[in-house]
């Protein structure tokens, strides 16, 4: 950076803004101690933003990684993510919901109304292999429903340029949602039962830890870690980076580079369908709009990590559902959100190329 | 060992290369000098499969390989170093160079001992990303993964390019090294008076064709070539 001397405006903003945020965690450390914010709730903040950061963050990762190898935006990626939820948890209504209630209201998730949630009693303690099972699936299909998207849409086009593509996958999006709403319908249905908790305060000092929430974590966390594995130290990982880099000289340089975005497809839309799913596991319902509204913050997680990176959608991830869920300290619910994307606006200025834009990683 | 006839190539409907002939023996050390736009990469990149081929024949190793698509062609012991943007930036030294074995099974441990005996400072450096070195360093980094699968014929175009003027013998000396340990080497260069002073015989391109062939040290000599295209 040099003298200070030589600072650039923007990058006195940049000071400023570390400075603001630095301010508040203090100011969170003060109520802390002066016991205007209690412990618990501040760990129940933490906690939610955790939660919701990840969440957040495994869906960017294939959007991410999409954008890096295709060079599009994909605006089909939230129906990716609805994709894998109907797809999962019908896999998972079929095999824990077997002799409580008829294969027709399993197969298309309760579409008639027939049953409820309740009466499937489907949380992780009482079906542990169909939540599994479902999880393995969503994966699975997402990964299927993309390459074949791939095939009929995307490959035809594969040096049309990005804003042709991203049209393109704006049909895809539309077609893709009116399919599942085809097949399952409108209405919003209640998927999983309330999660049982766990009654001690090892983990974060709240009263108690929802273990939905705790298995979306530790999944999302291992799956993260997984792919980190896979890019670093495997061969198709650093391909996959290469190509990233320069595709031109991925191409000269032998690397099978269709085989590449083949990958980055299963990869990417596996990852996206166990977002999906874990997040109806989370919130227990779900409807044809899930992966839609979820967009909009997908897109501001890999904007702000700087798209194309894959941690960088992760951080960003993880700074938009931390900073949703922390503001609570200051203002009020219906805020967050905009506090939120208030902060994403913020970092731009300093950083417009996205926290994580132009330093490494694919 | 590259034998090129009668080639025409261009990009999608542009004829840019009209009759080309021009070879390369084992070990030989070969320029392709001559003006801006005449065509000097074009040459290069249709050997390598880059262009749009329209006719006539490269022949290498006594194989016929106009028109075929470069991943095929790097198969084949031909190994090209582009002119700008030849190196993974985000990619470590080391994985730029396993990258350029990519087509192997394994990562080729005495090709890689091989090119960091040549370049010490990628031994030196091989954690770091090649994006956060020095020019004539990814210069190296370039040359060395085209240099990972032991190529008969290595392929440069403009090596000197965007050198520091200190940098630029010194880029000559490690081009005339891997010559001297038996790759033949095809070089495109602006910097023709190095360039022929240094390589066993020149082609001079104008215009998309061959206007003179002859020794480098001759083509260096011949008043006419001077003056038109080496500037006195």
């Amino acid at each position: 950076m040099g003298d200070t001397t030589e600072f650039t405006w923007e990058q006195w903003f940049g000071v400023l803004l570390l400075a603001g945020v630095g301010v508040l965690i203090l100011d969170v450390l003060r109520r802390l101690v002066v016991g205007d914010l209690g412990v618990s709730t501040f760990s129940t903040f933490l906690w939610r933003g955790l939660v919701d950061g990840l969440i957040i963050g495994l869906a960017a990762v294939g959007l991410s990684m999409t954008y890096s190898i295709l060079r599009f935006a994909n605006f089909s990626h939230g129906d990716l993510v609805t994709t894998g939820a109907f797809t999962g948890w019908t896999a998972a209504w079929l095999i824990g919901g077997a002799g409580v209630t008829g294969l027709g209201s399993r197969l298309l998730l309760n579409a008639d109304g027939s049953t409820s949630a309740r009466e499937l009693n489907l949380h992780v303690y009482a079906e542990p292999v169909a939540i599994v099972a479902g999880l393995v699936i969503a994966a699975a299909a997402t990964v299927l429903v993309a390459l074949a998207i791939d095939k009929l849409v995307y490959k035809r086009m594969r040096d049309a340029g990005g804003i042709p593509l991203l049209i393109a996958s704006v049909g895809v999006a539309l077609a893709l949602r009116y399919v599942i709403v085809f097949f399952y319908g409108e209405r919003t249905r209640g998927i999983v039962r309330s999660s049982p908790s766990i009654d001690h305060s090892l983990l974060f000092w709240t009263d108690s830890l929802v273990v939905h929430e705790l298995v979306m974590v530790v999944s999302a966390v291992s799956l993260m870690l997984g792919l980190h594995g896979l890019l670093q130290y495997t061969k198709l990982g650093t391909a996959m980076r290469a190509m990233a880099d320069n595709k031109d000289l991925a191409l000269i340089t032998g690397i099978p580079t269709e085989r590449v975005i083949l990958a980055t497809w299963v990869i990417g839309a596996g990852l996206t369908g166990v977002a999906g799913y874990l997040i109806v596991l989370e919130q227990e319902t779900l409807n044809f709009n899930t992966g839609w509204f979820l967009l909009l913050l997908i897109f501001a997680a890999v904007i702000l990590g700087g798209i194309g990176s894959i941690y960088g959608a992760i951080a960003g991830g993880l700074i938009i559902g931390l900073a949703d869920n922390m503001m609570l300290v200051w203002i009020s619910g219906d805020l967050t959100r905009v506090a939120a994307f208030l902060l994403m606006i913020l970092i731009f200025i300093f950083r417009p190329q996205g926290l994580f834009g132009g330093v490494e990683t694919a | 060992m590259l034998t090129v006839d009668g080639l025409d190539a261009g990009y999608g409907d542009l004829q840019v290369l009209h009759d080309i002939d021009l070879e390369v023996d084992s070990d030989e050390y070969v320029a392709i000098v001559g003006p801006n736009g005449a065509g000097k990469s074009t040459v290069m990149k249709s050997v390598f499969g880059l262009t749009t081929y329209m006719g006539g024949s490269v022949e290498f190793q006594s194989r016929e390989i106009s028109g075929r698509r470069p991943e095929e062609i790097i198969t084949h012991s031909i190994g090209y170093v582009p002119q700008n943007d030849n190196v993974f930036p985000s990619l470590s030294v080391r994985e730029n160079l396993e990258m350029g074995a990519y087509i192997l099974d394994e990562v080729p441990e005495d090709a890689l001992e091989d090119v960091f005996d040549r370049f010490p400072i990628l031994r030196e450096r091989q954690d770091q990303t090649a994006g956060s070195m020095s020019g004539g360093q990814q210069q190296m980094v370039a040359m060395g993964r085209a240099l990972m699968l032991e190529p008969d014929l290595l392929l440069l175009d403009e090596p000197s390019a965007g050198l520091a003027p200190d940098l630029v013998s010194d880029m000559f000396d490690r081009v005339d090294a891997i010559n001297d340990d038996g790759t033949a080497v095809l070089i495109v260069e602006q910097n023709a008076k190095e360039t022929l002073g240094r390589c066993d015989r020149g082609y001079v391109l104008v215009g998309g064709e061959n206007r003179y062939e002859d020794d480098g040290d001759a083509l260096l000599g011949d008043e006419q070539v001077r003056r038109d295209f080496l500037g006195g």
